[in-house]
């Protein structure tokens, strides 16, 4: 999977907006939306919150998790865990990129959140990396990671599979007695 | 027509339609036309973008596009000229006009149809009653027959006799009324005409618009500083009116940016954030080393006479009186000492005042956005100026404009970067230019005005070859000249500057100042004046710059006549304040093969505005054809 379609998966999300502007009812194919009324807040995917921001018809509402005190505390418990600690959203990271690229001017204190997040996300590559390479060391034959999100499974993904692959092919061919025996008739 | 509520009566009328917009190549055009995408890209208008250089190329992209679109947007072009009689559109096809330039054509301001103006009428207008200028002509030709029908019927002959008499006596007191009237028009029309000036910014009016319709932004309010900071660079408004519009855009700036006060909601560092400062004169100073940005501003260079040797020595005397070590100077000012940089501006205006430059600082606004980025709106104003005008090989005008367009974006950095080095490249070569014409005696008082010629072999010439470059020399040649010279009268003289424009098609593009007065009001009677002097020599002109001053004009070497592309000098006794009346100009075709061509000014009253042309000998006649047909 490309990142940029995790980012597409991510635009489902539903955020809330303050639109400036009147309309009746939408009736699309994921759903209908509105009505909407000029200084009344309605939730809408984020697809639809980033092109009425940037057409200047809204004013977009953070959302609830991305507040400094909330971030800290998550990634502080982030920091102590040894395995993953739930997130706040399962696209945490895309939303975040989103809102604060084209409407950090509804969010306050937009450059620290921008800071808590990179950390979060530090520290948990960091983690995904440790168990990997512990993975492979130890030869386990399967393992189990909760609360891992779409987008830092994707960045690993890839390459963690191919790498399994290439090091199984590499295995059997440092035996080749064994299985050569099993071919005599 | 003037249009009074900008929303309804232009915006929600293009909102839904397809639009034409025709932008001219000035600085100022360019941010009103920013300001305008925004609104259509908020509002998904469909729209097609035409850069117009000059009358020309308006002529033809109109006839290009006249069948595809019902509605047309002009920007800095067309208020002053007749448009309906130039374009010839159909009935139905309606201009809006956004334009700086004045007077505004009266046929412009009196048709009610086609012609909407956007122009806000508090601007000092004075344009002429209706009555005065247009009245009913038919009446008078029926009135006329009715009175020679009634003459040959017969009745008796004394009463028919007196009543011809009471006829003959109302018919020549109408007509002599009629006279009157149209001599009147004309002195009106005249007065109303001859000098041009420049109102309020476009970009500030589109803003205004937007304002308006509550979609104004930060970026927005940006356009519209850079705009008016455009003007008052390029001396084309008073020094009362950039005051009153820094007032106005000053209220909006606060309102936008009042946020990064507070510091417990400020604005996340990559928000353009606009201030108010009052900050120094000197061109590109925080990009360039402060030493640099001294010798090339116009204005301290001119007044410390940095062309001599003792304009040198008195630059070194300035620096030391402010105590700045000549090794931090002449590095580049970010990397100047804090301590320095810290009370810089203050430090520099007392010294300045000591060295007779009062006026150091002004009002200007500066935008912030990032870590690092730092401008002010002048900075902006050179380096956009000078990407509209590269002269680099594979640059058309098209793509130098649409590169200009987008250094405005706050996405497009780099343009912004290459847009101030060649600035830097502009300035210098502007300030070489000065010093070479002054040291060399080029500037010869001629009579009632100044004149210059710049030689093909002088270096940096091309970059002079456009019509704002030019212009910014030519003020920077004058204030120079008035500092240099001892004689009171030359002071107050205007200036008319010559320079190659292209080689290959051998033409010229002259220029034309109003002279430095400190009560200037900016006000330009070049245009008239090239006029008649190009009827009255015959030359070809070609007034394509929608500046009516601006001429370019067939070099042609054994015939040597010249035509300007002037910004507007005034020639004659008086001037700005319209005192007196403007002589009429004449060039004179001086011949001499290989030679500089050199300009004989012919001054007249303004009633020898009909005198017939000099004669040309045969052979001239000739020469003058072939090149007609071959050019």
């Amino acid at each position: 999977m490309d990142s940029a379609e995790v980012e597409f998966l991510a635009e489902k999300e539903m955020v809330t907006i303050i639109p400036n502007f009147s309309l009746d009812k939408i009736y699309l194919i994921g759903g209908d939306l509105g009505p909407f009324n000029p200084g009344l807040p309605v939730q809408v995917p984020l697809w639809l919150a980033m092109n009425l921001k940037q057409r200047q018809k809204c004013r977009v509402v953070p959302p609830e998790w991305m507040d400094v005190e909330k971030l800290e505390e998550i990634r502080d418990q982030e920091r102590k865990e040894e395995t993953f600690t739930p997130m706040p959203s399962p696209y945490y990271m895309e939303l975040t990129k989103l809102l604060l690229n084209h409407a950090s001017d509804n969010i306050p204190k937009a450059d620290e959140i921008r800071t808590l997040i990179k950390d979060m996300w530090d520290t948990r590559i960091a983690k995904l990396r440790v168990s990997a390479d512990s993975f492979v060391k130890q030869q386990e034959a399967h393992a189990k990671l909760d609360n891992l999100t779409l987008m830092e499974i994707n960045t690993t993904g890839a390459f963690l599979t191919e790498a399994l692959n290439h090091m199984y092919k590499l295995r059997t061919n440092l035996h080749p007695a064994e299985s050569a025996q099993s071919q005599d008739f | 027509m003037f249009v009074t509520d900008f929303r309804r009566d232009f915006y929600d009328v293009i909102q839904t339609e397809r639009v034409l917009l025709f932008v001219a190549s000035d600085v100022d055009a360019l941010c009103a036309c920013k300001i305008l995408q925004a609104l259509f890209q908020c509002d998904h208008v469909q729209y097609t973008l035409v850069p117009v250089p000059g009358w020309q190329e308006l002529e033809t992209s109109f006839l290009e596009h006249k069948d595809q679109f019902h509605y047309f947007i002009l920007i800095n072009c067309g208020a002053n000229v007749d448009l309906l009689d130039i374009l010839q559109p159909e009935e139905d096809r309606i201009f809006f006009i956004c334009d700086t330039h004045r007077p505004v054509n009266v046929v412009n301001v009196y048709n009610d149809t086609q012609i909407k103006l956007l122009i806000k009428q508090d601007d000092d207008l004075e344009v002429p009653a209706y009555d005065d200028i247009f009245r009913d002509d038919e009446e008078e030709d029926e009135e006329d027959e009715e009175q020679s029908g009634s003459e040959s019927e017969g009745s008796e002959p004394s009463g028919k006799r007196t009543r011809r008499e009471e006829d003959v006596i109302e018919r020549t007191l109408k007509r002599r009324q009629r006279r009157e009237w149209e001599a009147r028009r004309k002195e009106i029309l005249f007065d109303y005409e001859q000098y041009e000036y420049h109102g309020t910014s476009s970009a500030m009016v589109m803003f205004d618009l937007a304002w308006v319709m509550s979609k104004d932004l930060n970026d927005m309010l940006w356009w519209a500083i850079v705009g008016l900071t455009d003007q008052w660079i390029q001396d084309k408004i008073t020094q009362m009116k950039y005051v009153t519009d820094i007032g106005i855009l000053q209220r909006h700036v606060s309102r936008h940016n009042h946020r990064n006060e507070d510091e417990e909601n400020s604005l996340s560092i990559d928000c353009t954030r606009i201030a108010f400062e009052y900050d120094l004169r000197l061109a590109l100073y925080q990009h360039w080393s402060l030493y640099d940005s001294l010798c090339n501003t116009c204005y301290t260079a001119s007044r410390l006479r940095l062309w001599s040797v003792q304009g040198q020595k008195r630059l070194q005397e300035f620096l030391a009186d402010m105590g700045l070590p000549l090794k931090q100077v002449k590095q580049k000012f970010q990397a100047m000492d804090v301590s320095l940089k810290e009370n810089l501006r203050e430090i520099l205006e007392e010294s300045a005042n000591k060295f007779g430059m009062k006026d150091m600082r002004v009002q200007t606004f500066s935008i912030h956005f990032g870590f690092k980025n730092k401008f002010l709106a002048s900075d902006v104003v050179f380096a956009t100026t000078s990407l509209l005008e590269n002269i680099e090989k594979d640059a058309s005008g098209t793509d130098n404009f649409i590169r200009a367009l987008d250094s405005l974006s706050r996405s497009n950095l780099e343009q912004l970067y290459q847009g101030l080095e060649l600035a830097k490249k502009q300035l210098r070569a502007i300030h070489q230019t000065v010093a070479s014409c002054i040291c060399t005696n080029l500037v010869i008082s001629q009579g009632p005005f100044l004149y210059c010629y710049l030689m093909e072999g002088t270096p940096d010439v091309k970059l002079f070859s456009k019509p704002a470059s030019l212009g910014l020399l030519s003020k920077y040649l004058l204030q120079s000249f008035i500092c240099s010279t001892k004689n009171k009268r030359c002071k107050l003289l205007p200036l008319v500057m010559a320079a190659p424009m292209s080689m290959e098609r051998g033409t010229m593009i002259v220029v034309g100042i109003p002279p430095e007065t400190e009560s200037s009001d900016k006000k330009n009677f070049f245009g008239r004046a090239f006029e008649k002097a190009a009827e009255s020599t015959s030359s070809r002109t070609l007034h394509n710059h929608f500046d009516m001053s601006g001429k370019r004009l067939p070099f042609l070497p054994p015939h040597g006549s010249l035509v300007t592309q002037g910004s507007g000098v005034i020639l004659g006794n008086h001037w700005g304040g319209g005192l007196g009346t403007p002589p009429n100009l004449s060039f004179h075709p001086v011949r001499g093969p290989g030679e500089k061509p050199h300009v004989q000014i012919l001054l007249g009253s303004r009633s020898r505005a009909s005198q017939k042309p000099p004669e040309l000998s045969l052979e001239d006649q000739e020469l003058l054809g072939a090149e007609r047909l071959g050019l």
